[in-house]
């Protein structure tokens, strides 16, 4: 189960190489004899430590774009090119193991383990990883107190706040140190005071450890603490700003 | 972490492993039940001594026009004795059964066998107390008798009968001049110490006459010769008894060997069918395995959906809901191991066999439900290791 990451991959992005690059994306789903575009051509790129804010209607293509970001499913054409290397056509074995050793994931509704605590939760991904145990261990006091949940460590998810539910799922997308963080709707389903601390973590984990964050969001105001909103119809990208 | 997702559902998980549980045990069981029955078996008839033939009157043969059987006579045994090389002894035995009765009046019902000193011999009888009657007593027709320890204890209790007088059926008052050892029961289950033995002569004049002995006990001169002593036996008891070469044999030849073989050959198919029966309940457990790990699959999408979205690969998901029907299976087939020596020893010990169970069974039939397991364990995993971590998601 141990996968040592290979070097190259590890290398710190400089500024030359972008986070984040897509040329020409494009999805359409086959519906029977139909095929659906969901997204018509995407440009993008990213760099190292911006904050992008995505925004759009429903059905604006935004959640496939994201899934696509994550390695959660692929293009049908264009090109995705992660940290310098191309991720567009893996495998199933290989889009797995970038997720787990680049990508971290928020979730609108935190997609926790229910029977696990949330140090258990925290430290799933390590375990993937092949971490051994009293790393792990070490390591979730760690990302607990870095979300400021070290008091909750032997707590199970029914236990805890729906805040501190998505405290834990940050921590959990943190432990195997991603270069790229993908919140979908992580305000969602809070609160807006509860929400607004989740938006002022991410924005210190950005500004803190120069973290890559693309945030998808139906709400103005979380998307006005990026800096960098793009907002996205019918499978285009519409507009594109930076602060 | 695959106990802990089993302890979730600790009934569920209980039904699974009953069912490769009762799989594994029955397969050691019905063959341990199989091997034990035969072994009891031969380890009866060998202590009759492989080297014996025994001739009873009357054919084997049901056809129409045998005509009825002649008795086995004093003249049969007279030209045996005369005329056979390869014949070491020939007893003959008369057989009644009649009332026992003690002077302070206990009656026991038992088989009389009017024979001769040779008979504890080819039937290597021990004794208990005494001995056997001897020559004199033959000749004379000695009123003394030996009893079996059945017959013993019926009439005598704990006091010693040697020496003591019994009644056998209406005329015959006889000494006890011995007390064969206990020889324990037969497999079907028959008192193999329900016996009284006079001398032949004394049943003759006393007991009445029966109509010709109700079997010849032979022993050839050596196991090398068992079976020309079979042929020669057949030879001289058809010329004896007049028979043309036409005519089919008046009287059955038997050896514990036939028994043995017989018992061999039973026990071999009755083993291969209660395997077979076993087997297929084994299959039956690890199709529960399936059966469970499937449900659970479906259950537990989400789960499998958040393990994949965070990175679990669809080898790392594959391996632990291998794990998991592994556990199960392990579960099973160690509780299947301690049922089926269980109750194979419960038996044996019951119906008094040699203890059984062949660690060769035992391995086999652990190893194959463990494999049984895993291989239904196998379609859920896979079916797993294949959703799509986007659509798991979305399934609560």
């Amino acid at each position: 189960m141990r996968e040592p990451a290979p070097r190259s991959y590890r290398a710190p992005s400089t500024a030359l190489v972008p986070a984040v690059e897509l040329r020409g994306l494009v999805k359409t789903y086959d519906e029977g004899e139909l095929s659906v575009p969901v997204l018509r051509g995407i440009d993008l790129c990213i760099e190292p430590g911006e904050f992008v804010s995505l925004r759009g209607p429903s059905g604006s293509g935004k959640s496939t774009l994201l899934n696509i970001l994550g390695c959660l499913d692929r293009p049908t054409a264009g090109r995705y090119v992660l940290g310098g290397t191309d991720v567009s056509a893996l495998t199933r074995e290989e889009q797995a193991w970038v997720r787990l050793h680049h990508i971290g994931f928020v979730f609108q509704s935190f997609h926790l383990l229910p029977d696990a605590t949330a140090a258990e939760n925290v430290v799933l991904p390590l375990f993937y990883a092949g971490v051994r145990r009293a790393e792990r261990e070490r390591r979730a006091r760690e990302l607990l107190e870095r979300v400021g949940l070290a008091h909750r460590f032997d707590h199970v998810p029914s236990r805890l706040s729906g805040g501190e539910r998505q405290r834990v799922a940050i921590a959990r997308a943190l432990a195997c140190r991603p270069r790229l963080l993908l919140a979908d709707e992580p305000t969602g389903a809070l609160d807006s005071r509860t929400g607004a601390s989740i938006l002022e973590l991410l924005l210190d984990l950005h500004r803190r450890e120069r973290l890559t964050i693309v945030l998808v969001t139906h709400d103005p105001g979380v998307a006005e603490a990026a800096s960098r909103r793009i907002f996205m119809r019918d499978g285009r990208i519409e507009d594109d700003a930076r602060a | 972490m695959a106990a802990r997702v089993l302890r979730r559902h600790p009934g569920r998980t209980l039904l699974t492993v009953l069912g490769l549980a009762i799989g594994v045990g029955a397969f050691i069981a019905m063959v341990s039940f199989a091997e034990g029955a035969r072994r009891s078996v031969v380890r009866q008839f060998e202590t009759l001594g492989t080297n014996l033939l025994r001739v009873r009157p009357g054919s084997r043969a049901r056809a129409e026009g045998v005509r009825p059987a002649m008795p086995l006579s004093d003249a049969d045994v007279r030209l045996l004795r005369r005329e056979a090389t390869t014949l070491a002894l020939v007893v003959p035995v008369a057989r009644r059964t009649l009332a026992v009765t003690t002077e302070a009046g206990r009656v026991h019902r038992t088989r009389v066998d009017g024979t001769e000193p040779d008979y504890a011999r080819i039937a290597g009888l021990r004794f208990a107390a005494g001995g056997m009657f001897d020559a004199t007593d033959l000749g004379t027709s000695n009123r003394v008798c030996v009893l079996g320890v059945t017959v013993a204890r019926a009439l005598f209790g704990e006091r010693d009968p040697l020496g003591e007088r019994v009644r056998i059926g209406p005329a015959l008052p006889a000494r006890v001049v011995g007390v064969v050892a206990a020889q324990g029961r037969t497999t079907t289950g028959s008192d193999l110490d329900d016996f009284v033995l006079v001398p032949r002569t004394t049943f003759a004049l006393f007991l009445g006459a029966t109509e010709g002995y109700s079997s010849l006990e032979v022993r050839p001169r050596s196991a090398a010769l068992f079976e020309a002593a079979r042929h020669e036996l057949t030879t001289l008891l058809r010329r004896s008894h007049g028979l043309g070469p036409a005519e089919p044999d008046d009287f059955t030849l038997w050896s514990p060997e036939d028994t043995i073989r017989a018992a061999e050959e039973t026990s071999r198919i009755l083993g291969a069918l209660l395997a077979a029966i076993a087997a297929i309940s084994l299959l039956v457990g690890g199709i529960g395995i399936m059966n469970i790990q499937l449900v659970s699959v479906s259950e537990r999408t989400h789960e499998i959906g958040i393990r994949a979205a965070i990175g679990g690969s669809p080898a790392q998901i594959l391996r632990q809901f291998l794990a998991e029907a592994l556990l199960l299976a392990l579960v099973g087939a160690t509780a299947g191991v301690l049922l089926g020596v269980g109750s194979s020893w419960i038996v044996a010990h019951a119906m008094q066999w040699p203890p059984s169970v062949s660690w060769r069974v035992v391995a086999l039939s652990a190893g194959f439900g463990t494999v049984v397991g895993v291989l239904f364990g196998y379609v859920p995993a896979r079916r797993a290791a294949r959703l799509d971590p986007i659509v798991a998601l979305r399934r609560e």
